[in-house]
């Protein structure tokens, strides 16, 4: 019986062969006791992420992070009362044009105030804020050597002080590259105030992700050579 | 171990109809789930009536999920849309009727900490407390699987023991603290 629930427990961490996992749910079908045991293991599970995951507000995050851990963007942040993330999806399709989807903007303000935010908010693509909250926490540049060089805007090259940031002198940019493309098909853009993060699916099926002060008219030239 | 891991199992199963595991599925995640919605809605019961929608909308859409992401972020990603278009419809019919919102049912910030849990914040704590007094062996397995999620291959080479060793140690963990749990009645049903 000890032996049973022992496979049980493995089979709910999907630990076990593909014979194990078939008699799994044929014990499951003839045992109703197994189905209390995993729902059991289920709630010990929720419990624990409790303990990993402290739930805070997406919006929160965002907002307690910028200043804290990108030091050149705090002016921008704090100075404005009201700070405003603009999404824009830009169209691809013409290469000789580097414009935005007008239809598809969509302003945020994170002023925490205004209840209009917060609807807008809630309605932001969900893949889109789980990324960017995702980079600004873990905050780890890639080294320069593994940003290929077709990826840097023409008259970019890595800072003296510190080479995980990219400058022309005037314009500073930090890059991310992600595995997964998380649904993202189209290059899309957030603007903060005078700062702007660049999300580009790459044609390998990986996700670059700049962000700065470039604006899209000096990043426009990197993103083209890149799809 | 095979090349699929349990959830693709459990998909491939699913999608070629086999309700039993689709129960499974849900046995296995709702907890997770409901708690993420009551956390969204603040709403026990708008948090079950939505998981049921989300488990529904799981099983017709089964066949459009590409393993892109994880079985279970796939799963959160409806709930939440669906708590979404709750709040939206909500929130139309109030401004139709021009009454003000009621902050207090869609205010973003009361979603940071919810009140209401599956298992409230008081047994959280001596649960917490008992899974410290575990032996040390079967706290870090136990651990190193729930809170970081790790492989049994992985915990391993972590604990420098046979993959058998770390299945014994995690089960024996859960068993031990389902069974405080009994005892001191902090297990619902």
């Amino acid at each position: 019986m000890t032996k049973d629930i022992e496979k049980l427990s493995a089979w709910y961490d999907g630990e076990i062969s593909q014979e194990d996992f078939d008699k799994g749910l044929e014990n499951l079908e003839s045992n109703p006791e197994s189905k209390k045991i995993l729902h059991q293991y289920a709630i010990l599970s929720e419990l624990m992420q409790r303990k990993s995951k402290p739930q805070v507000s997406k919006l929160a995050q965002l907002k307690d992070y910028l200043p804290q851990k990108n030091p050149w963007l705090t002016n921008a942040f704090t100075a404005a009362a009201t700070v405003l993330i603009t999404i824009m999806v830009l169209y691809q399709v013409d290469s000789d044009r580097f414009g935005s989807d007008e239809a598809s903007q969509m302003q945020l303000t994170s002023a925490l105030l205004s209840q209009e935010a917060k609807d807008l908010l809630i309605s932001a693509d969900q893949n889109i804020m789980d990324h960017m909250i995702h980079i600004m926490q873990s905050n780890q540049q890639h080294e320069p050597s593994s940003i290929p060089k077709e990826m840097i805007p023409v008259g970019f090259m890595p800072s003296a002080k510190n080479p995980s940031r990219y400058t022309n002198g005037n314009n500073n940019l930090y890059f991310h590259i992600e595995n997964k493309q998380l649904g993202i098909k189209k290059v899309k853009y957030f603007k903060a105030n005078n700062n702007w993060i660049y999300l580009v699916p790459l044609n390998d099926g990986r996700l670059l992700t700049a962000y700065g002060d470039v604006p899209p008219e000096l990043a426009s030239k990197m993103i083209r050579s890149l799809n | 171990m095979g090349n699929l891991t349990g959830d693709e199992m459990l998909v491939n199963e699913i999608k070629a109809g086999n309700a039993l595991a689709f129960e499974a599925m849900v046995i296995k995640y709702q907890p997770k789930l409901l708690s993420s919605l009551i956390a969204y809605t603040k709403s026990h019961d708008q948090a079950e009536e939505l998981c049921q929608k989300t488990f529904i909308r799981v099983w017709q859409k089964i066949d459009t999920f590409r393993g892109d992401s994880a079985l279970f972020t796939w799963i959160y990603r409806i709930g939440i849309n669906l708590a979404k278009n709750d709040f939206a419809s909500s929130y139309a019919k109030s401004k139709k009727k021009t009454d003000p919102l009621d902050v207090s049912e869609h205010d973003i910030s009361s979603h940071i900490s919810p009140e209401v849990d599956l298992i409230g914040k008081e047994a959280e704590g001596i649960i917490f407390t008992f899974i410290e007094t575990l032996d040390i062996d079967l706290k870090t397995a136990f651990i190193l699987r729930e809170l970081e999620g790790r492989s049994y291959d992985e915990i391993a080479k972590i604990m420098k023991c046979p993959i058998g060793t770390v299945r014994s140690r995690i089960f024996r963990a859960r068993q031990i603290i389902l069974e405080f749990m009994t005892q001191e009645n902090l297990l619902n049903d």
